[in-house]
């Protein structure tokens, strides 16, 4: 009977620590990017390497410049940032942290001026990209990546 | 120092001698009753020995054997109780038999448990593992035709925000 209970309580072990992912602080990359074509296309950013290929595909351009961007390493999972350009700012406000991300508050402003807002649940394993407004020949994207 | 009835005693069992004898005898006070009652104390330990001794078997053969034979009965009751039959054929199966139940019983509750702990870890299949926009909207008055949809782009799993309709502006905004 002792040795029944010693292999329920040893499968039980290991049922649960398989099941369970041992999280840690984690950090959000967050940028704004002008895309655009032009001639002679510079390198895409190394944290846009990953999805260059989406992007291009998707927007039609061939160079991504990083014209702002933060890098916030998230902790309690509540804490709030900003990636900011001469014109545009994007505001970043955690608001928990779930077992595949983060629950987070995103707001574009042009200057003091709010564009768009959004409540987005970011995945560790997925970016986020954000269709900003048109500037000049090109267009604004906001990303942003579970590293 | 003895006592009168250590000395009483003594006499009775015809241990005094001597000096001693003399003055206990001299100090009892009705000689010829005592005399009769060491008479009669000493027939009653004569009666009692030779009728307290413990007979002696007449059989002891006998006796042995029936005491063997039982032990031997009782040793056999026991292994029946203990799987006597088992044992008698050469090998006894049972511990592996409970071994395999335990065994299955524990494969079984991992199993139930590693089922019960993904289906949980899991609700929305796929999607939990890509970004989710959980709502999305525009300023009207800056932007009153902007439309917002979103999709996912499953190959790199990027989840895209997609507006239409937002304010142009001109290319010095694309400055650091």
């Amino acid at each position: 009977m002792a040795r029944l209970f010693a292999l329920f309580i040893a499968c039980f072990t290991l049922g649960v620590a398989g099941a369970t992912k041992a999280g840690g602080a984690e950090t959000v990359w967050s940028g704004l990017v002008i895309a655009e074509n032009v001639s002679q296309p510079e390198r895409v950013p190394a944290e846009l390497m990953r999805m260059e290929k989406t992007l291009k595909q998707l927007f039609g351009y061939n160079q991504f410049r990083v014209i702002g961007q933060s890098q916030k390493t998230l902790k309690t999972g509540q804490e709030d940032w900003l990636a900011a350009s001469k014109f545009f700012a994007l505001h970043v406000d955690a608001r928990g942290e779930s077992e595949s991300g983060y629950v987070l508050n995103l707001k574009l402003y042009k200057e003091k001026e709010l564009l768009l807002e959004t409540d987005t649940k970011l995945s560790k394993r997925s970016p986020l990209v954000i269709k900003g407004p048109q500037v000049g020949g090109g267009q604004l994207l906001l990303v942003l990546v579970v590293e | 120092m003895k006592t009168f009835e250590e000395k009483w005693t003594a006499w009775v069992d015809g241990e005094l001698s001597g000096k001693e004898l003399a003055e206990f005898e001299a100090s009892l006070p009705d000689k010829p009753a005592a005399e009769a009652e060491r008479t009669a104390v000493k027939k009653l330990g004569a009666l009692l020995r030779r009728e307290l001794v413990a007979p002696a078997l007449s059989n002891e053969e006998f006796f042995s054997h029936q005491l063997r034979e039982r032990i031997a009965r009782e040793n056999a009751e026991q292994m029946g109780r203990f799987g006597a039959a088992e044992t008698a054929r050469g090998w006894d199966w049972r511990p592996v038999r409970r071994m395999l139940w335990a065994g299955s019983a524990s494969i079984a509750i991992f199993l139930a448990l590693a089922v019960f702990v993904m289906r949980d870890k899991n609700p929305a299949g796929q999607s939990q593992y890509l970004t989710q926009i959980l709502n999305a909207r525009v300023d009207p008055v800056v932007s009153p035709n902007a439309t917002i949809s979103m999709f996912q782009s499953k190959d790199q799993r990027v989840t895209v925000l997609w507006t239409e309709g937002l304010q142009s502006l001109p290319a010095d905004y694309a400055a650091k």
